[in-house]
């Protein structure tokens, strides 16, 4: 299992990371970039990194901070992903959906 | 901070019916054993074993979910034994479904007959864990929803109707 030490880009990250040591779950941190837009030679000059791999589930999360209005870029990202990759599941999780999560676990504590 | 009902109180008994309904068939001839997650599924744990027309046992389970500590741990475990047993899993609320699996497998180790989820609310916007649903009584979308055994910081677990919270925990 991976620890909850591994450099996070942000916050989020980090407790999603703790998330899912509480629950024992195996992840790794960002192990794959998947080319998502290529040049006219056919070479990739894209590519969308997710933020996690849950091995145990075949999933990869991805992580973001932004306000939904300013997600243009990322869910530009992840259309692009889920179009030529559409084997590989992705998942998004916003800052709200982690604050939710642990909203719930707080709760019962 | 609550309006009006997500779900009134006659709309549950409904949904409430029509599960115990769907149990007693599915389980005819058996005697299935019911366990529950306390303590927010204690409330549809209660209504849906008066709701079956066959016999059945009750038993409860409760998990630990303080994230401070160790991991998730069983709080308190099923008394009665679950091998050989047609187990139905209750649950309040599939959200993530992780804590969901983590009691599924607990109960799998310890060889059941079958075991089957049943959940009063099935919340599939951050779902993780893609855990078999067998019985559901409302698909809500991504609100904090209290009432009918389902608490707020302690509070609204009295009643008997299902609310949408104006607010997520802090």
């Amino acid at each position: 299992m991976a620890t909850s030490r591994a450099p996070f880009a942000h916050s989020s990250e980090a407790e999603l990371a703790r998330l899912f040591d509480f629950y024992r779950i195996p992840w790794q941190y960002e192990p794959r970039s998947f080319p998502i837009v290529w040049n006219e030679q056919g070479r990739p000059v894209e590519f969308f990194t997710p933020d996690f791999y849950l091995p145990e589930y075949d999933l990869y999360i991805e992580v973001t901070v932004a306000k939904p209005v300013r997600n243009t870029r990322k869910n530009r990202k992840l259309r692009l992903m889920r179009s030529h990759h559409p084997s590989v599941n992705v998942k998004l999780f916003t800052r709200r959906d982690v604050e939710r999560v642990f909203s719930r676990l707080r709760r019962a504590s | 901070m609550i309006g009006d009902p997500l779900f009134d109180a006659e709309s549950i008994a409904g949904r409430v019916a029509a599960i115990g309904e769907a149990i007693s068939r599915d389980y005819a001839g058996e005697t299935p054993l019911m366990i529950g997650l306390l303590a927010a599924a204690a409330t549809f744990m209660a209504d849906l074993a008066r709701a079956v027309t066959i016999p059945c046992q009750l038993d409860f389970i409760a998990v630990n979910k303080c994230y401070d500590g160790d991991g998730i741990t069983l709080e308190k475990d099923a008394a009665i034994p679950v091998e050989g047993r047609h187990v139905i899993l209750v649950d309040d609320t599939v959200d993530t479904g992780l804590t969901l699996q983590y009691v599924v497998k607990r109960l799998l180790e310890r060889g059941p007959a079958s075991l089957a989820v049943c959940t009063l609310l099935d919340r599939p916007h951050r779902r993780i864990a893609d855990v078999e649903i067998k019985y559901r009584a409302f698909e809500v979308p991504d609100v904090f929803v209290v009432g009918y055994g389902l608490d707020y910081l302690g509070r609204y677990r009295e009643l008997p109707a299902l609310y949408a919270h104006g607010s997520w925990p802090a």
